[in-house]
């Protein structure tokens, strides 16, 4: 009993690295080399065209002590994070529940409430975007027959971050997709029996819905928050592409940008780079310790 | 019987991984063998020495047109020589050129502006020295700018096109407004009072003039005996007070009203042709380089015209500069075919009439003459101001200038700082102070 256990235990494992393989392989053959080179050169002064000086932790030192774009970019990155996810996230619930109400020819609203997703992190989006957020925009119109004269959305570096927001959210396809396959997974009959105890909408969302989601939503919270630090595009084209105006859409990832490509400091962006993955670290494995506290795997082996 | 075949299945699975990570390995000695006959095919041809060269611009799509038009006529006076053209926009022209020159894949000949003096000092640009007289005709080229492509005694860059800067006029605007169009010789007082009376008149979401505290700082700054970057000996040409001094005039007639506000200024940059206030006919006034007229005057039904600058202590201020130019790839394989196509590129009058004045007048005489015996209405009126110019800067002579290192992100800086005024962040006086210790900091990090 205890060897048959052992060997599906490591057949299980087996299968889990077969599929990882096609990721060990990339990363050791491709990612791995110029993470530690980027390592280096974060230890470096590198001016792109001449070769890297070392300069031990200089440029850790400056980031933290001496550079207030770092902290601003730094405040504006979370501040992202911090709105879009949740907003993202609950909105493709949102949409997931509606669209798991067995309506007829699931198949394309799925499609096509996925699109987006497929489009939202190209640059002719972005583009359209700045059309829609425009002084003079689509927006600003609709506000218009109500008598509100909107400021314009993109240019106002009070307001920008909020548009880039609306594009994340906008984006909620591929979390939505999958929370529909987790809602499908969720067994009717504990709805039965909810309706019969004479539970409401409402109850039987908070008490079943939700519990028998966490998994997926556990998977879903921590590939955006991921991606959500990453975020550059959007800030990029919707933005100058210089982190204007006013420095409302230099994103980390846009200021390690400029600063390595732009700049001429690739060492200094390297550091950059770094600090970010150490964050961007840091929450996962946050979001990884209070998983146990809140996600319930229903099927898990050991009967938690 | 179910395990067997996830069994199998991994197991294909991980073939096709690797033999994907072995192809990877063996895909380059199977192109090295292509690479090797390619070689051969090269050594074969070694007599005529068939030659590519790699150029690369940025620009709208109707320079690129007109600039691959010009490269096809090299190609075809020099057989022996094919030219891959490539572009990017201007926005994202120079980090795609960064990085090209740091993996050593850099073209033979790309277009630098006004940052010219950051690769120069990096040592990435070809000297051209030895070429001319040779494969570089510079005889009828301007001398001023033979000496601004002559950085460190290297001859680095060739300018494919001058310009004056000025102020552009929209003076069906000032007709509308009942007011005088302005002429030569004014002064910056002036400039702000033109400037308020042109939104009293027309009222409101009519401005007199963009903010030029950034795009004519460094103009500002020599009409008053300073500049941005003193090249000769290796400093900043300026001190905080000459900052401030600037930074608060334009703080003050925005305050008293005909300055485009931050928030439209930001949506509508005077530098985007296409978006500038001056084509609607909302602002009266801007500062442009005299290459762009044409463009903004092909734009707009308005009747434009330019004016020199209003006067400092010491003048106008303005001079001929280059708008752009070629450089070559230090690293690059065929030095002599660089030099031959620069050449070209100015000198050849079929060139000339192709690209007309798009990068600027052109910078040998006979091209210019050619040029100006067929100019259209907005041609002429640029070459009447920047005749103007010419005779001014016999008065009053100032030296060409140039950029200082670290220019991308000094320019970042001062935008930012303008912006910070405009957008009532910081007062005139914190932010330029702000401003200055940024400049002192961008400058020391960028000396080599």
């Amino acid at each position: 009993m205890r060897a048959t256990r052992k060997t599906m235990q490591r057949q299980h494992n087996l299968t889990a690295y077969g599929f990882l393989l096609p990721w060990l392989i990339g990363f050791f053959c491709l990612t791995l080399g110029p993470m530690l080179g980027s390592l280096y050169l974060s230890l470096t002064k590198y001016n792109l065209l001449s070769a890297p000086k070392w300069v031990g932790l200089s440029n850790y030192v400056t980031i933290f002590t001496d550079d207030q774009t770092f902290t601003n970019s730094l405040w504006l990155t979370f501040k992202y994070v911090f709105m879009s996810v949740p907003l993202r996230l609950a909105f493709a619930l949102l949409v997931a529940m509606a669209l798991n109400k067995g309506i007829r020819a699931l198949g394309i609203y799925r499609t096509i409430y996925y699109v987006p997703s497929l489009l939202g992190g190209s640059v002719a989006i972005a583009i359209v975007w700045r059309q829609i957020f425009d002084g003079s925009g689509l927006v600003n119109r609709f506000l218009g027959w109500f008598g509100i004269e909107g400021p314009s959305w993109i240019s106002h570096p009070d307001y920008i971050v909020y548009t880039i927001i609306s594009l994340s959210i906008w984006q909620f396809g591929s979390a939505m997709v999958i929370f529909l396959a987790g809602l499908k997974q969720i067994p009717g009959d504990l709805y039965e029996a909810a309706q019969v105890d004479g539970a409401g909408k409402a109850r039987s969302f908070f008490r079943i819905t939700l519990p028998m989601l966490t998994p997926v939503i556990f998977f879903n919270l921590v590939m955006s928050i991921i991606n959500s630090f990453q975020a550059f595009t959007p800030a990029f084209v919707i933005g100058d592409g210089r982190g204007g105006p006013l420095d409302a859409t230099m994103f980390y990832t846009l200021y390690l940008y400029m600063k390595g490509f732009s700049f001429f400091e690739m060492g200094y962006a390297s550091a950059l780079a770094w600090i970010m993955l150490l964050i961007v670290g840091g929450f996962t494995a946050i979001v990884f310790m209070t998983s146990k506290f809140w996600v319930f795997y229903g099927d898990s082996k050991d009967g938690r | 019987m179910k395990r067997k075949s996830l069994w199998i299945g991994i197991l294909a699975l991980m073939m096709v991984v690797l033999s994907a990570c072995s192809g990877g390995t063996g895909s380059p000695g199977a192109s090295n063998s292509g690479n090797t006959s390619n070689n051969e095919q090269n050594d074969a041809t070694e007599s005529t020495e068939q030659v590519e060269l790699r150029v690369m611009w940025w620009g709208d799509q109707k320079r690129a047109d007109i600039t691959n038009q010009a490269l096809k006529l090299f190609e075809k006076k020099y057989p022996n020589v094919k030219i891959v053209g490539e572009f990017a926009p201007s926005t994202g022209y120079f980090d795609k050129l960064n990085t090209q020159l740091a993996s050593g894949t850099a073209p033979d000949v790309f277009f630098l502006g006004g940052n010219v003096v950051d690769y120069a000092i990096k040592d990435v640009l070809l000297d051209l020295t030895p070429y001319v007289g040779q494969e570089l005709n510079l005889t009828d080229m301007d001398q001023t700018m033979v000496q601004y492509g002559t950085l460190n005694d290297k001859l680095v860059h060739i300018s494919a096109g001058a310009n004056a800067r000025g102020v552009i006029i929209n003076k069906s605007m000032f007709d509308r407004a009942g007011i005088p169009v302005p002429q030569d010789g004014w002064n910056w007082e002036e400039y702000a009072a033109i400037s308020k009376q042109i939104t009293d008149k027309l009222g409101s979401g009519y401005y007199g003039t963009y903010n030029l505290a950034v795009d004519g700082m460094d103009i500002g700054l020599k009409q008053n005996g300073k500049q941005l970057y003193d090249m000769a000996n290796g400093t900043l040409g300026f001190e905080e007070a000459d900052a401030l001094k600037w930074f608060q005039y334009w703080d003050a007639t925005s305050k008293a009203g005909g300055v485009v506000p931050a928030e439209l200024q930001v949506s509508n940059p005077p530098g985007d042709t296409s978006k500038s206030l001056i084509i609607t006919g909302k602002v009266a006034m801007s500062l442009i380089p005299s290459n762009q007229f044409a463009a903004h005057q092909s734009l707009t039904q308005d009747e434009l015209i330019m004016v020199q600058l209003p006067r400092g202590d010491k003048g106008t201020g303005v001079v001929f500069e280059s708008s752009q130019g070629l450089s070559g790839y230090a690293k690059t394989k065929h030095p002599k075919e660089v030099a031959q196509l620069m050449s070209f590129f100015i000198n050849d009058p079929e060139v000339a009439k192709i690209l007309r004045s798009d990068r600027g007048v052109p910078v040998t005489a006979s091209n210019r003459a050619l040029l100006e015996g067929e100019a259209s209405a907005a041609d002429k009126i640029v070459y009447d101001y920047t005749s103007r110019v010419s005779k001014a800067t016999e008065t009053e002579p100032f030296a060409v200038s140039y950029n200082p290192p670290g220019n991308t992100e000094y320019s970042k800086l001062a935008e930012s700082t303008m912006y910070e005024i405009g957008f009532g962040r910081k007062s005139v006086g914190e932010a330029v102070s702000a401003f200055y210790s940024g400049t002192v900091k961008i400058f020391n990090n960028n000396q080599e």
